[in-house]
């Protein structure tokens, strides 16, 4: 039996297409729906995915355990070696604080929220707080180790969308730790970071510390972004570029904080 | 005709909340497989070129992914119906059947 003749079923695809198009205009009606239908079954998704990668994991580096083992213990040392310093220079600035009358630096407000799931090719997470619980877009988003991870795009009632400062439209000032050199971070897409417009004079090496910076207003200062890995030197542009290492990867993100007062 | 259209519905419902919350902690090269869009073509390259529960899944499948993604809806819908029409397209002009 023929359900539909040629021209029907090709007008049923058009009026198909047409309604999908107008859900747009209840984008957030739409797809708050759907997330909240959906979200005890994708948070035990995530759940599950986290666990079956650690299992995994274990079995495929169970090899490099060790050599992993002795490179933390050294670096623990080393740690250890520059955190002596810095408790002195912590003392120091302390007494100096007294001294001059600074307050300390303003706290932030923040709203601890859990990872749901992740766009596909967008590098951007669902989390699970929304406009009912003060959440709007532009807010700054970080792990508890003050690590920055992106900025509150899209907001529904109960979810928004965290863009990741991967994401290839993400763009924002930054400084290197301990030296002058600033430039703008670049999201590549797939978890990759670029610092860019670093002055050709200006000395980088590997392994630096990349942290935000205030000068665009976007982000707090002083939130870690990475490590810079490869340097791109070219002998005719005015700029050098530098990989940027992140600290966190999308898949260890099990809850994020969410900056409410800039 | 109806039950098979549910049947895809929420086999692609739960395809995309799996994709999108289970399969990313499985990148390779940083980059998550698209199942969604394998398992479209698969159906379209599979199923008799006269039949159309192909353009269905393609229709499904890009529905859910723009709704658990940060974009427009309506752009993943598009985009595997039109890779669905094109896989149709080239199997029914150029491939033809084995004669058995």
């Amino acid at each position: 039996m023929k359900f539909f003749s040629k021209r029907k079923k090709f007008l049923v695809l058009i009026i198909g297409i047409l309604v999908v198009l107008s859900l747009n205009f209840f984008q957030k009606e739409v797809k708050g729906f759907f997330y909240f239908i959906s979200s005890p079954m994708q948070k035990s998704f995530w759940e599950a995915g986290g666990n079956a990668a650690d299992f995994f994991n274990g079995i495929f580096q169970g090899g490099n355990f060790k050599k992993e083992n002795e490179e933390l213990k050294l670096r623990i040392q080393e740690l250890l070696a520059e955190n002596a310093s810095f408790s002195e220079l912590r003392e120091e600035n302390e007494i100096l604080r007294k001294a001059l009358e600074i307050g300390l630096q303003k706290e932030f407000r923040l709203a601890l929220a859990e990872v749901i799931g992740k766009d596909i090719g967008q590098d951007s997470v669902l989390v699970n707080l929304g406009s009912q619980d003060g959440i709007s877009e532009g807010m700054p988003v970080i792990t508890q180790e003050k690590v920055l991870l992106g900025s509150i795009t899209a907001v529904y009632e109960r979810y928004c969308y965290v863009r990741l400062i991967s994401n290839k439209e993400s763009s924002f000032d930054a400084e290197i730790s301990d030296s002058d050199v600033a430039g703008i971070v670049k999201g590549q897409g797939g978890s990759k970071l670029l610092l860019d417009l670093i002055p050709q004079e200006k000395e980088v090496k590997t392994g630096q510390l990349v942290l935000s910076s205030s000068l665009g207003g976007i982000y707090p200062k002083g939130l870690l972004v990475g490590l810079t890995g490869k340097i791109k030197r070219s002998d005719i542009g005015p700029f050098q570029q530098a990989e940027i290492l992140p600290f966190v990867e999308i898949k260890e993100l099990k809850e994020v904080l969410i900056i409410l007062n800039l | 005709m109806i039950k098979k259209s549910l049947l895809f519905l929420i086999v692609f419902y739960l395809l995309v909340l799996w994709q999108t919350s289970f399969l990313v902690y499985f990148d390779i090269a940083g980059f998550v497989p698209n199942i969604v869009l394998i398992l479209v073509i698969l159906i379209n390259l599979l199923e008799k070129p006269h039949k159309y529960f192909g353009i269905l899944a393609g229709f499904w499948g890009g529905f859910f992914l723009d709704i658990f993604s940060s974009g427009f809806i309506g752009l993943n819908t598009l985009i595997l119906l039109a890779i669905a029409l094109f896989v149709k397209m080239v199997l029914k002009k150029h491939v033809q059947a084995p004669v058995v």
